[in-house]
């Protein structure tokens, strides 16, 4: 009895030593595998397997909560380790310009003409050398007209006194405090600070209306009823619409006649990525008409290629591809200077305080 | 209305996660909405490689960072709290080690991985398992730490007094009289350390590698294309799981006999009995 236990003690030690080691010397690279990284869900199952299939490359998914966790580990590596990253327009901003990235070879990309010009120049990469764009967030407003007496087809009438303590928006400053920019006609990236403080009193009156501040599963507030209008994310929109599609709710998505933000993702190969090849082939495999269409419809956020458009199911296709016309109306929100900023930060905190509700 | 007030908290800690089990089989994406009972989550689950990937590094993890931490944590309470060790001769700075030991606990996680991703990079250590264990390891030395002192405190010193005076060396003391006695302690230990290292997101958020995803990263990070039940499914299943593993921790660690004033006693002796006529 007494002699096992110490043998077992001895085993477990060595283990604890010698596994370690193990790990650090095994796992290499066999030198045709893609890392890459982004959040969770954001392609279809058989992407990623048809991509393996056709092409030997092996996929290594791995991913980050949050830009700014992404950007550490480019600052760490300085730029090594991942192949391809999927992240939101302001990070990839700061990205090339401490020089994380590298340029794309068009060469290898063929499909690149299938993006929607919409999506192309954006402020992040003006001249369009280092980035795809690979869906967009786009700013509406769905409601219940069920529930709303009157026709919402802008942000000023979110404000309408019937829709008192029915309204829910998401706790993203920039978006909602957007909103009153917008119906005073200006950018919602105006660093004007007097222009900011009129739209934070403009909100002070949409407080009476604002049921809920919060940032995960609001469409479920509108489904249950809890709230008759909301200013949601973009994946939280498409899921709403296509529950009431489904379940024949009628709810409405407006595109706001004020004006439309929008913010797109994309993908970007770090400066030194151990297998541009890779990424450069499976970015080109993603912009294909079809499997973009894929894409798209599995990430619940707008086609940023045109040529996938005609792919997506017309049921899903008013939520995922822009209607046309639009394009002069839309505005990119980009990140701003810091006194704006700050100035945008205390007209929130002041509309939260009066909307007397906390965002969790 | 005690009762009452035990519902009241039972009902807060565990409602919550009992939906969380019931949406994992709704037919419907969204979870406001029962749409009739269904298994394809499971098997969306099943299907996504990437996820078991991340469900294996998080298992190996956990495992080598409890392990590390057993072996760290129990020889620190044994080192503090046997005869000869600085707590039981009450020199100050033994409840300074003990003080430093335990921090981690109270560290706030957030600081905790950025400390150690700035440890790390100035090392120049390459971020992935290896530094995921190091890291895991730092916060779980003081969960074993703590429950093995607890055992070694209320450990009768005579058992050990007693060896030594049948001329085993302080080594065999430890392996044939402490360890055994301690063991239950230790094995809980691990299992709480494994907990913790297993659910840990901020921490691995910071020093995990490009090889080296784990289950908690890839669940945090779905907040962007919004949360499938899927991950419902998920959840029931780690649930499960750490259900049963509270349960092995709880009965290894149930108290037993106590020492000399125990009746027991007589069966120990009857032990010795047996291994003589062995003999």
């Amino acid at each position: 009895m007494k002699k096992k236990g110490l043998n077992l003690f001895r085993r477990v030690l060595l283990l604890a030593l010698a596994i370690p080691f193990a790990l650090l010397t095994g796992c290499k690279d066999d030198g045709n595998s893609l890392t890459l990284f982004t959040w969770d869900e954001m392609f279809p199952q058989e992407i990623l397997e048809g991509f393996e299939k056709e092409t030997g490359i092996r996929i290594n998914y791995v991913n980050f909560d949050a830009d700014e966790v992404m950007l550490t580990k480019l600052e760490n590596s300085n730029g090594a380790d991942y192949d391809l990253v999927i992240a939101d327009d302001y990070i990839i901003d700061t990205v090339i310009s401490k020089g994380l990235a590298q340029k794309l070879n068009k060469q290898k990309l063929p499909n690149y003409g299938n993006i929607n010009p919409v999506y192309l120049k954006p402020f992040y990469d003006p001249t369009d050398e280092y980035t795809v764009p690979y869906g967009a967030g786009v700013q509406t407003i769905v409601y219940d007209p069920a529930k709303v007496n009157i026709k919402i087809s802008g942000y000023g009438d979110l404000f309408d006194p019937s829709l008192a303590n029915r309204v829910a928006i998401i706790a993203n400053y920039r978006v909602i405090n957007g909103m009153a920019l917008k119906i005073l006609g200006q950018s919602y990236n105006t660093e004007d600070l007097s222009a900011i403080r009129s739209a934070g009193n403009k909100l002070l009156s949409l407080a009476p209306n604002i049921r809920l501040i919060k940032d995960d599963h609001l469409e479920d507030e509108l489904i249950s009823g809890e709230v008759s209008a909301a200013v949601m994310y973009t994946s939280e929109v498409t899921a709403a619409m296509t529950t009431s599609i489904e379940k024949n709710l009628g709810f409405e998505m407006v595109f706001p006649k004020e004006g439309i933000g929008f913010g797109p993702m994309a993908g970007f190969i770090p400066s030194k990525a151990p297998n541009p090849d890779a990424a450069h082939a499976f970015l080109n495999y993603i912009l294909d008409p079809e499997r973009g269409a894929l894409c798209f419809e599995h990430l619940g956020y707008y086609s940023t290629y045109a040529a996938s458009d005609p792919y997506i199911d017309p049921e899903l296709k008013p939520l995922l591809t822009l209607p046309a016309g639009f394009i002069e109306n839309m505005e990119n929100i980009k990140p701003i200077g810091e006194e704006a900023d700050q100035e945008h930060l205390r007209i929130w905190t002041a509309f939260k305080a009066a909307a007397g509700k906390s965002d969790n | 209305m005690k009762k009452f007030y035990i519902a009241l908290i039972l009902t807060l800690m565990y409602v919550p996660i009992l939906l969380v089990i019931i949406y994992s089989f709704n037919n419907s994406r969204i979870s406001s909405l029962w749409d009739g009972f269904t298994l394809r989550w499971y098997r969306d689950l099943f299907r996504d490689r990437s996820m078991f990937i991340a469900l294996g590094n998080s298992l190996i993890l956990g495992i080598l960072s409890s392990l590390s931490a057993a072996v760290i944590g129990t020889l620190g309470a044994v080192g503090l709290y046997t005869k000869s060790g600085l707590i039981r001769k009450r020199h100050p700075v033994g409840k300074l080690i003990e003080f430093l030991a335990v921090l981690p606990i109270m560290i706030p996680e957030i600081i905790l991985g950025m400390v150690s991703l700035a440890f790390f990079s100035l090392l120049g250590l390459p971020l992935g398992m290896s530094t995921l264990v190091i890291a895991h390891t730092v916060f779980c030395v003081p969960y074993v730490y703590l429950v093995v002192k607890g055992r070694l405190v209320g450990m009768d010193k005579s058992f050990t007094e007693a060896a030594k005076d049948l001329g085993a060396g302080e080594w065999r003391a430890f392996f044939d009289i402490t360890l055994p006695l301690i063991l239950p302690a230790v094995v809980s230990g691990v299992l709480l350390s494994f907990a913790m290292s297993f659910d840990d997101v901020i921490v691995s958020s910071f020093v995990t590698g490009p090889n080296t995803n784990t289950l908690p990263i890839k669940i945090y990070s779905q907040i962007k294309t919004g949360v499938t039940p899927k991950t419902n499914a998920l959840c029931t299943l780690l649930f499960a799981a750490t259900i049963v593993l509270c349960l092995l921790s709880a009965y290894l660690a149930r108290p037993r006999r106590k020492g000399k004033t125990e009746k027991k006693s007589p069966g120990n002796q009857k032990e010795i009995f047996h291994e003589k006529k062995r003999a």
